[in-house]
Parts: structure tokens; sequence; C-alpha cells
């Protein structure tokens, strides 16, 4: 395997990336909707004893609005693939001088890449606004510990969207099941609410919601950012565990997939 | 002179239309039961008790029904899309050809785009009304019939948007954040009340803000935080008659001439 190959291949996807800034903006639109509007709102009316330990509610999203942003980056890679697949792009670039397993691992790469490049203008807003109101700045470790759990998180994303994306030729049927993954994966995480009111509201969904690789990147963040819930290494494993699964799923399929 | 068969004839179609995106309505579908099932009853749990008290006793209830509404909303814009999709494949052209005026046309366009998101969101409605439990039938009925208008509102303005600027990915986008936006600078997810000065005043004069209240009245949400009837129903008048008129407009000047992206 040769590192120069696989580093071309992230650079093609990277640079394609910034093709879609009407997208770029109206993503970064919407994530700045949800933590300025959303979560200011919800601050005034949040039982304070349920965000005591995390200042207010707002400072409490303001980490998970981090995970909403390189998920939803992350995950476009999927979107072009299957594009790539159904037009049969994906000939073009078996003829390339890449060995198969490189192109494919590139891609995953790539994908994790977009989504933690997205993601540090607004992980840079998170920095500001915990500091802000807790005073509290994390120390170098601490700081490369989030970024290096937030890029797992990406490449376990990126790999998941390009797994989906190959499972089905169909575009509908590929945004359907994105849908699907995209709310449970949310909705049953920690990042629009503490792990406690998950088992108090929805006790059978607690399992999934701690280990959703969602909840660990939100609350690893929390953790040294508002120092709250406290550090548990189980939830480095569990992401490094995600992105080792999906990442090699991803890329295996794609070999697969484009040789059809 | 409008013929109302011509404008229903162009209704019925787009109301067929709606068929054809099977898939992406079994994702909205989820979205709705995901938005219910899972952050409704979540965060119904998250909020203090005064603010239960000030949405008419139970913030899930008033969550469902302001969710509704953003599914109409949302399905409603669906019919901009519609356009691009003609454009792109030159189904325009056709229809310039057929015996039926511009006006009729995109009459029978914001009608149609109304109409199909009210199907496809009725028996949701229902759902959500049988949850929250009708006190008044004729309260419920006249708050339905403003609805209509909202939908109608919102498709014209849907294609005042899609025939202004003629680009499928600028129109994308430009949706994408007006959804963000809109929604969440309304009373559809919070009242009014809990909101920062600086985002009462947009969500005061939002039609969603209009639609969610005029809705949960007509269900029977007894909430002081709700917009009165009467003033929502003149705000979605004037925003369905707005759009309406916008619509046919700017559909009648710009829908020839090509320039699509």
């Amino acid at each position: 395997m040769a590192i120069k190959p696989i580093l071309h291949v992230i650079q093609r996807d990277f640079s394609y990336f910034f093709r879609y800034k009407w997208w770029i903006a109206g993503m970064l639109s919407m994530n700045l909707a949800d933590l300025f509007i959303m979560a200011v709102v919800y601050t005034n009316m949040v039982n304070p004893n349920i965000t005591k330990e995390y200042v207010s509610y707002f400072v409490f999203f303001a980490p998970g609005l981090t995970i909403t942003a390189l998920f939803a980056a992350a995950f476009m890679i999927g979107r072009e693939i299957n594009m790539e697949i159904r037009r049969e792009i994906s000939h073009y670039m078996l003829s390339l001088p890449i060995r198969r397993f490189e192109l494919a691992l590139g891609r995953v790469l790539a994908g994790g890449v977009r989504g933690a490049i997205y993601m540090a203008p607004l992980l840079a807003t998170t920095l500001g606004i915990t500091y802000l109101y807790t005073g509290v700045f994390p120390n170098t470790l601490q700081l490369l510990t989030i970024l290096l759990a937030l890029f797992l998180v990406s490449i376990g994303t990126s790999g998941l969207s390009i797994a989906l994306a190959l499972s089905t030729t169909s575009f509908e049927k590929y945004i359907t099941a994105r849908g699907v993954v995209y709310y449970v994966l949310f909705f049953c995480s920690t990042v629009f609410y503490p792990m406690p009111l998950i088992r108090s509201a929805l006790p059978q969904l607690a399992l999934i919601a701690q280990y959703n690789p969602l909840s660990c990147g939100a609350d690893l963040s929390r953790t040294f950012l508002l120092g709250n819930p406290p550090f548990d290494p189980l939830m480095l494993v569990d992401i490094a565990l995600f992105a080792l699964i999906f990442a090699s799923l991803a890329t295996l399929a794609y070999m697969k997939v484009t040789q059809k | 002179m409008i013929s109302l068969r011509r404008v229903w004839t162009v209704a019925e179609r787009d109301i067929k239309m709606f068929l054809r995106y099977k898939f992406l309505l079994i994702m909205r579908a989820i979205w709705f039961v995901a938005q219910i099932a899972l952050f409704g009853l979540v965060v119904n749990q998250m909020f203090r008790q005064d603010v239960q008290n000030a949405v008419g006793g139970s913030y899930f209830n008033y969550y469902t029904a302001g969710i509704i509404i953003t599914m109409l909303y949302s399905t409603a814009v669906f019919i901009g899309y519609d356009i691009y999709e003609e454009a792109d494949h030159g189904v325009i052209e056709y229809l310039l050809s057929v015996p039926v005026s511009r006006k009729e046309l995109v009459l029978g366009r914001s009608i149609g785009g109304g109409l199909r998101s009210f199907l496809y969101v009725g028996p949701m409605m229902l759902f959500v009304l049988y949850i929250i439990g009708v006190s008044n039938v004729l309260q419920l009925l006249a708050a339905m019939s403003s609805l209509f208008l909202f939908t109608f509102g919102v498709a014209g303005f849907s294609i005042t948007v899609a025939v202004s600027i003629k680009s499928s990915d600028r129109f994308d986008i430009l949706m994408g954040v007006t959804d963000a936006l809109i929604v969440r600078l309304s009373t559809t997810l919070y009242p009014v009340a809990y909101m920062p000065p600086y985002y009462k005043g947009l969500a005061s004069v939002n039609p969603l803000s209009f639609a969610a209240d005029l809705f949960r009245w007509g269900a029977g949400l007894e909430s002081a935080a709700l917009t009165p009837p009467l003033l929502a129903t003149f705000g979605i008048v004037a925003f369905f008659s707005l759009f309406t008129f916008l619509g046919i407009v700017l559909h009648e000047r710009r829908l020839e001439g090509g320039g699509w992206q």
C-alpha cells in the first residue's frame, strides 16, 4: 500500500468539497440557527436542575453542534459515491493508476477529512462559548484528544455513509436510508439532551444512546470543555471501534461494488 | 377569464405527480415519527412546569401540533422542486403549449401544491388531533380552512422563489436556509414568550407562527401563549394573497425564455 495515491484521492475529494460552496453556506447557517436560535430559546425554558452541571442548555448544546456539523459534512461523500455508481463514473475511477484498496481507503479518509475541516470553525465557536461561560480552556493534550475523537467520528461517519450509498443504486432509497440513520443516531444520542434525561424519558433506548458514537463524541468534548460527564476511556474505545468497523466495511464494499 | 376547470386540471396533475416521490414521502414520515417519538418525548421532560402550564398543560401536545405545521410547510414547498425537475426535462415548454393560461397554470399549481401537502399530512394530523383531543369541531373546521390557505400560500411562495432565481442549486440551498430560519423563528417549536426580544418581532409576524397557533387553537389547546385566532387568520390570508399574487406575476413574466440552471 502506497501513501501517495491515497493522498491524491483525498486531495481530489477535498477539492471537490469546495465546489459545494452554496451547500456549505446553507449548512453553516442551519447549524448556527440551531445554536443561536433554538438553543437560546430552549435555555429560557429548560428546567435548570437538568443542566445545572453544564451552566445552561446553550452551553450544554454547543459541543453537540460540532458533532451535528461534522456528521452532515462527512456524510456527503456517500451521496457523491452513490451518484458515481449510478452514472458509472466509478468505471473511470477504476481506470486510474491507483490500486483499488488505496482508492477505497482514500475515499473513506477523504470523507473524514471533509467532516473535520468543516467542523473546525464550529469547534472554535464552541471553544469560544464554553470559555466565555466557564472560563475553562482545555490544555493541549485535552484539545488533541477532542480533535482525535472528532476526527475518528468523522471517519466512521464517512464509512457509514459510503457503506449505505453502496448498498443501493437508487438515490431515493439511499436518501431514505440516510434519513433513518440520521434521525435515529441524532435523537438517540446526547447531542440534544443529557443522558439522565434519556434514561428517564426513553429507558428502552438508553443503551443505544450510551454507546452511540455521536453521544461519545459529544460527551468527550463536554468532559474537557465543561468538566462533565467525567472522562471515561471507553468513550474513546467506542469511537475508535465505530471508525474502524465502518471504515473497513466501506473500504471492502467500495472495492467489491466498483468492480461489478 | 380564469376557468376553474382548467385550474383544477393543473392541480389534479400536481397531486398525481406527488405520488412519484414515494421514498421522499416515506422519509418525511420517518422524520415525523422520530420527531415525536424520540425528540418530543425527551424534550417534554426537559422543560419547567411553568413552561408546561404556559403552553396549555403539556409541551408534548404543543410540540406535536407545531411539527404538523412544519410538515405542511416542507411538503408544500416541494412544488418548487417539481418546477426545476420539469425545466430539466423540458416539460415547461410543453406546459406552456397546452391551452391553459399562465394565471390558471400558477393558480392550479399553488392549489395542487397545497392540496397534496394536506392530503399527505392528513393522516399524521389526525393522529396528532387524537393525541391532543379535539374539544370543538367548529373551531377545528375554521382553523382547517385557514390552514388550506396557508399551504396554498407556501406553494405560491415556493413557485415565486423557483421562477425568480432559476437555479436549482441556489433554490435548494435557499429553501434549506429559509426552512432552518422560518421554523426556528416561529412558534412551531416554542412560544414567543420564551424568545429573546430580538427574535420575538420576527416570530410574531411569521406565517408558520400563525398557522401553528391557529392549529393549536382549532385542536382546543387553551393557552395564553397563542396568537389570537383572528389575527392569525388575517396573517395567513395576507401571506396567501401576497404569494399567490407574486407567483402569478413572476410566473407570467419569467417562465418563458429559458435560463434554467
